[in-house]
């Protein structure tokens, strides 16, 4: 099989998986949430694959189900960061020194502040729970991206092929969307995917610290924060399969990303 | 190795690194001693001292001032360093401790205490009738104190050996807080330096205090009392997974610890149950919402849609199979809880109900609600469903809670659980059930819930003849004749807290304290602990002792 289409099964089997995972979530959150104490502390068996917690709740459920939590916000945090990073990095490469000067200064301001405790802040006062974790994810992880973004517009902007555009009487429109975004759309992708995997993890991690979801609901953050209550009784499965599952998604994700670079970067269309 | 927070740490992550080898059929990582005799000492090396772990919410904040919190805050015991005028019996009668002798005026107003000579102080000053009015006046005029005297007027020292009291109503509960004020030195005393450097007369001394970490107190040996038989009291300060960690690896004495974590005693230990009335209780709004209730300088939103129906509060009591909960959530570890003052002499019987989940169905059908096609019942186009909240960050509450929605879907009522902070509950606490922790040995509890102004009326429960009987309670000139009143205010057959009344309350389960105790230990009976896992079980630990 080509390379090329080596990668593209492999982008698209993670990408299935991901997609049945979230589904899968979505349709056993309910069930994740019920409980019953004479099955508490179970170790992994057949009736129940990765053990019950100390609520006697299934952990494969609540593992699933905190998977589409955490993909769930890593969407919306994800989507909404790449917006603001394409806004801001066109407009700070096409708006002139003083609006480059001060989206740069913003940009190196964010980045100054460890992320984790500007999202604890974000988290915090917007009340936690969905909408505080996915707002507080989103508008902390635009500069990095927002950079990328900058750089590509401006060596586009600067290009031979769009001074001839110009040249031929282009409006700027036509050049945007025949030259710009063609070009900058492939590390865009790249850089939109591979915000996924950062996301799910700030918010398993402020979750983990209480600043994020309720611990009703299901979430990795949450199902490994309880699971240290219970590590020194031997309970090992509360933290071992849902650790083990937030890592598999979040590689599932880098996959995605890498796969779909080699796919739409130019530069790497030898690889 | 020294006793610090960070070593036990470093146990705790061995304990659990081997415990998690156990599970997963690895090697054994057992308890450090495997002796299945006494221990004739402490783990310190010495006969008369004994080494305990405590929640790192039992250290002092403000240290070991009375007038701040010591002894008498939230949770409340004897304050071991300062003396009490008086204290309770494992029986929970008044016994002198300063006092030699204490009356009350016919009308309630006047407590006049006699009380002993012979006292000094740690700095050999003697203590008088001064110290008393001086302690009682503080707690008063702090605006940080915590515990509640502010029946008192004045506080007035009439010679070296007499204090009078003046109240401005009639309060006999006050002697219950007064069995846990410690007396604090007029001449001595500072507030900012004297909680780090307490001087008292009690029957321990501050021997050193690593904030963060450890507490040693150390026998005074100026005591007026009995000399105590255990010399040293080293308080070591952790968390619950360090303390288990700390009694496997044979360093503490008496370790703490939870039912979830009963199964893994030590060989050298053995469990020690304390009964409690550290009781949980779900509060139920009795007010339509819409209702405005101040707390401080605050109004908070008041009323619940749902539990302002009396049907779903009786309904609520007599559908829960508290045994079956107490079981499931904390392995048998806990006793049915009626009411905040279970096994207290001012407890009422008429409190308890027995598991009937038919009876339950039919109070709601006759209070009007049927049930919808969704198995919860409806009236009017109201569901019988209500949000649940407790503290996130505490398991057994969010276990008791669980169980309680799981029962409460049985019977046809939805009960969503919330964990939240502390903040938001407070917010809350009006307009919400809420599943709290309460429970003294004192009845001010009863009446700070169930008063229709007291400031812990979470239920909004507000009833004249209630209110009669307890003023009438606390206006006896007897603690022991009140008992009777208390109870009438809970049920006096007609009206009353009690789930046949206004229910307003459900109460759960008392809560059993327990610890890992290293064998050969000999702890002196236990009064019954009041809420929060602390310094109660070392009330009298100067009439512990080790084997031979």
């Amino acid at each position: 099989m080509a390379n090329r289409k080596k990668t593209l099964v492999v982008c698209v089997s993670a990408a299935v998986l991901l997609v049945l995972v979230t589904l899968a979530g979505l349709f056993l959150t309910p069930m994740a949430m019920e409980s019953n104490l004479a099955a508490k502390n179970q170790v992994p068996s057949l009736m129940h694959l990765f053990g019950t917690d100390n609520l006697g709740r299934d952990m494969l459920l609540r593992t699933l189900a905190g998977l589409s939590t955490s993909i769930g916000i890593g969407i919306v945090a994800a989507g909404v960061s790449s917006l603001i990073a394409l806004i801001l990095g066109t407009a700070a490469a096409l708006g002139g020194k003083k609006v480059d000067a001060c989206i740069t200064w913003m940009i190196d301001l964010v980045m100054g502040v460890p992320h984790i405790v500007l999202l604890i802040l974000i988290s915090y006062a917007l009340g936690k729970g969905f909408w505080g974790v996915a707002v507080g994810v989103a508008v902390t992880h635009w500069p990095s991206l927002t950079r990328v973004v900058r750089a590509e517009v401006l060596q586009v902007k600067n290009s031979s092929y769009v001074a001839v555009a110009r040249k031929m009487g282009r409006s700027p429109f036509y050049i945007a969307v025949h030259h710009m975004i063609p070009a900058v759309l492939p590390q865009f992708v790249v850089g939109l995917i591979l915000l996924f995997p950062h996301a799910i993890l700030h918010e398993a991690a402020v979750t983990f610290l209480g600043f994020g979801l309720p611990p009703e609901q299901p979430a990795i953050g949450i199902i490994l924060s309880e699971s240290m209550n219970y590590l020194s009784l031997g309970m090992w499965w509360l933290a071992v399969f849902p650790g083990l599952a937030l890592l598999g998604v979040v590689m599932l994700f880098d996959l995605a990303g890498q796969g779909v670079r080699k796919l739409v970067d130019p530069a790497r269309a030898q690889e | 190795m020294a006793i610090t927070r960070r070593n036990f740490l470093k146990c705790a992550g061995v304990a659990g690194i081997g415990a998690m080898s156990l599970s997963m059929g690895g090697v054994l990582s057992a308890c450090s001693s495997g002796s299945s005799e006494g221990a004739k000492a402490s783990v310190s090396g010495n006969a008369n001292e004994v080494v305990v772990t405590m929640t790192p919410a039992s250290e002092p904040a403000s240290g070991f001032d009375p007038l701040f919190s010591w002894g008498c805050g939230e949770h409340v015991h004897e304050p071991l360093i300062q003396s009490t005028l008086v204290t309770t019996d494992t029986n929970l009668n008044f016994v002198n401790d300063l006092a030699t002798d204490y009356s009350c005026s016919d009308d309630g107003l006047t407590w006049t205490f006699k009380i002993r000579d012979d006292v000094k102080f740690t700095d050999g000053k003697p203590l008088t009738a001064r110290d008393v009015a001086f302690t009682i006046n503080g707690i008063n005029a702090a605006e940080v104190a915590e515990a509640d005297l502010s029946m008192v007027k004045k506080a007035v020292a009439v010679n070296d050996t007499t204090v009078e009291l003046h109240l401005s109503k009639p309060f006999n509960a006050l002697l219950y807080t007064l069995a846990v004020v410690g007396i604090v030195p007029e001449h001595a005393y500072n507030s900012k330096t004297y909680g780090k450097k307490p001087i008292g007369s009690g029957r321990y001394v501050l021997e050193q205090w690593d904030q963060g970490q450890q507490v040693i107190l150390k026998a005074n040996p100026d005591y007026y009392g009995e000399a105590p038989k255990m010399e040293r009291l080293i308080v070591v300060f952790m968390e619950e997974d360090a303390s288990l960690a700390a009694a496997k690896s044979g360093q503490v004495d008496i370790a703490y610890t939870a039912a979830t974590k009963a199964s893994a005693m030590p060989d050298a230990c053995e469990l020690l149950v304390c009964k409690s009335v550290d009781s949980r209780g779900i509060s139920l709004p009795t007010i339509a919402p819409g209702n405005k209730r101040s707390d401080g300088n605050a109004k908070l939103d008041a009323g619940n849609a749902v539990t302002q129906d009396v049907a779903i509060r009786r309904a609520l009591n007599y559908a829960l199979d508290r045994e079956t909960m107490i079981a499931n959530v904390l392995g048998g570890y806990g006793t049915p809880a009626y009411s905040v003052s279970d096994g207290m002499p001012w407890a009422s019987d008429d409190m308890k109900v027995d598991f009937d989940l038919e009876k339950a169905k039919s109070i709601l059908e006759e209070g009007g609600w049927k049930l919808g096609s969704d198995g919860i019942y409806e009236k009017k186009g109201t569901r019988a469903a209500f949000d649940l909240y407790y503290a996130a960050t505490d398991s057994v509450r969010q276990a008791l809670a669980v169980e309680f929605a799981n029962q409460m879907k049985e019977l046809g009522i939805e009960v969503n659980t919330k964990g939240a902070s502390w903040d938001d509950q407070s917010a809350k606490g009006f307009c919400e059930p809420i599943l709290w922790g309460w429970g003294s040995n004192s009845p001010v509890e009863l009446y700070d819930l169930s008063y229709s102004d007291a400031w812990g009326n979470f239920a909004c429960y507000e009833n004249k003849t209630v209110d009669i009987h307890f003023d009438a309670a606390l206006a006896k000139t007897k603690v022991e004749d009140s008992y009777g009143e208390w109870k009438a205010a809970q049920w006096d057959g007609k009206e009353g807290i009690a789930p046949q009344g206004a229910a307003t309350w459900v109460w759960l389960a008392n809560v059993d304290h327990l610890y890992f105790k290293r064998k050969g230990l000999t702890v002196a009976d236990q009064k019954p602990h009041p809420h929060g896992h602390g310094w109660s079980l070392v009330n009298n630990v100067d009439r512990w002792s080790w084997e031979g």
